[in-house]
């Protein structure tokens, strides 16, 4: 897309969008996200912050999913994660089948994550506290807290 | 209609304080360019919006920012968590200190309180989406669903800040080898 990041042009290669046909001159677009993206992996999707190496323009940093704690929480953020980008992407391509059939499954991996999450520590919101035998709403930690082990917050 | 996931987004754990750090992050809280008035922006335009894809992307998009104003509001908290009484006086925290002490307050780094002035919204879709575009610096590069500092100029001027002491870096386990504050899962997209 540009020099800044290594990437070579392509002609409509995954990094590159699509125009409107016929498009007016002197006025300024966003190509659309073309359908059937690449898509990373979860982990990789949360440590990048986009669940498309299309869309991914590291600024300074390189990146390391490797680096992100191991544990339930982070799985769970990761699988949130992906829910929310393909989501947003959906809202825009809502006809890729694919994507779609991506959607539905992470959809499930994630809800079936927050209860083996809120089994272990707690509900994750005010309805599901009235699944348990003592309100544990207010249980520490809020996800502010500071947490040496790097719990969910 | 909105319901709190008591968790945050991605990651947060700094292991050592930097007043100094805090100070600026804040603008990617309450500033010109930061969380706060990027949900508000979206939140707000997506009711004169006339197409179903827009009134979703805007409402997922205004709603993933409050998830971000949440970790940002985090960082601020954690850099100033135990702070003594000389980190009080660090030029450019003492000021907000003052103010707010170790209150999270939606400011602009240089202290001026958020402004609904900072953001647009028209009723016209152009308008409007070339403003959202505009306001995150290149909605292109922005990547609506990174995790942390990330709306366009304000994250940049903060990672070219940041990463020069070294102080921010992603993952990691905290601390910092060069003896300042480690910040663990930072990550800065321009």
């Amino acid at each position: 897309m540009n020099s800044d990041n290594g990437t070579t042009p392509r002609p409509c290669g995954d990094a590159c969008g699509t125009m409107p046909s016929c498009a007016p001159l002197a006025v300024p677009y966003v190509p659309f996200q073309q359908q059937g993206s690449q898509k990373y992996g979860q982990a990789d999707a949360l440590a990048n912050g986009t669940l498309f190496p299309g869309l991914n323009l590291p600024f300074h940093l390189k990146v390391d999913a490797s680096a992100l704690p191991d544990n339930h929480s982070t799985q769970l953020q990761a699988m949130l994660f992906v829910v929310a980008e393909l989501g947003m992407y959906l809202d825009t391509h809502k006809d890729d089948a694919e994507a779609f059939q991506l959607f539905r499954q992470y959809a499930q991996l994630a809800k079936e994550g927050k209860q083996r999450y809120e089994e272990m520590h707690g509900p994750l919101t005010q309805l599901s506290a009235g699944q348990d035998a003592a309100y544990r709403w207010l249980d520490d930690p809020w996800p502010w807290d500071f947490r040496q082990d790097g719990g969910m917050n | 209609m909105f319901v709190y996931e008591k968790k945050l987004q991605y990651p947060v754990r700094i292991k050592n304080c930097n007043p100094k750090l805090a100070s600026v992050i804040i603008s990617q809280y309450g500033g010109p360019d930061g969380e706060l008035g990027a949900s508000l922006r979206y939140l707000s335009q997506r009711y004169s919006m006339p197409y179903p894809e827009l009134k979703g992307l805007l409402t997922d998009i205004g709603t993933e920012e409050l998830g971000h104003l949440e970790m940002v509001g985090t960082l601020v908290h954690q850099l100033t968590r135990n702070l003594n009484t000389e980190q009080i006086k660090t030029a450019g925290f003492d000021t907000y200190f003052v103010d707010h002490t170790t209150g999270i307050y939606p400011q602009f780094a240089s202290g001026y309180p958020w402004s609904a002035s900072t953001m647009q919204v028209t009723g016209d879709v152009i308008a409007d989406l070339t403003e959202d575009m505009a306001a995150d610096g290149a909605m292109v590069k922005r990547q609506h669903g990174s995790p942390l500092v990330c709306a366009g100029m304000a994250g940049k001027a903060l990672a070219e800040m940041a990463d020069a002491p070294g102080l921010l870096r992603p993952g990691g386990a905290g601390g910092d080898e060069r003896g300042g504050c480690g910040v663990s899962g930072i990550k800065t997209v321009g």
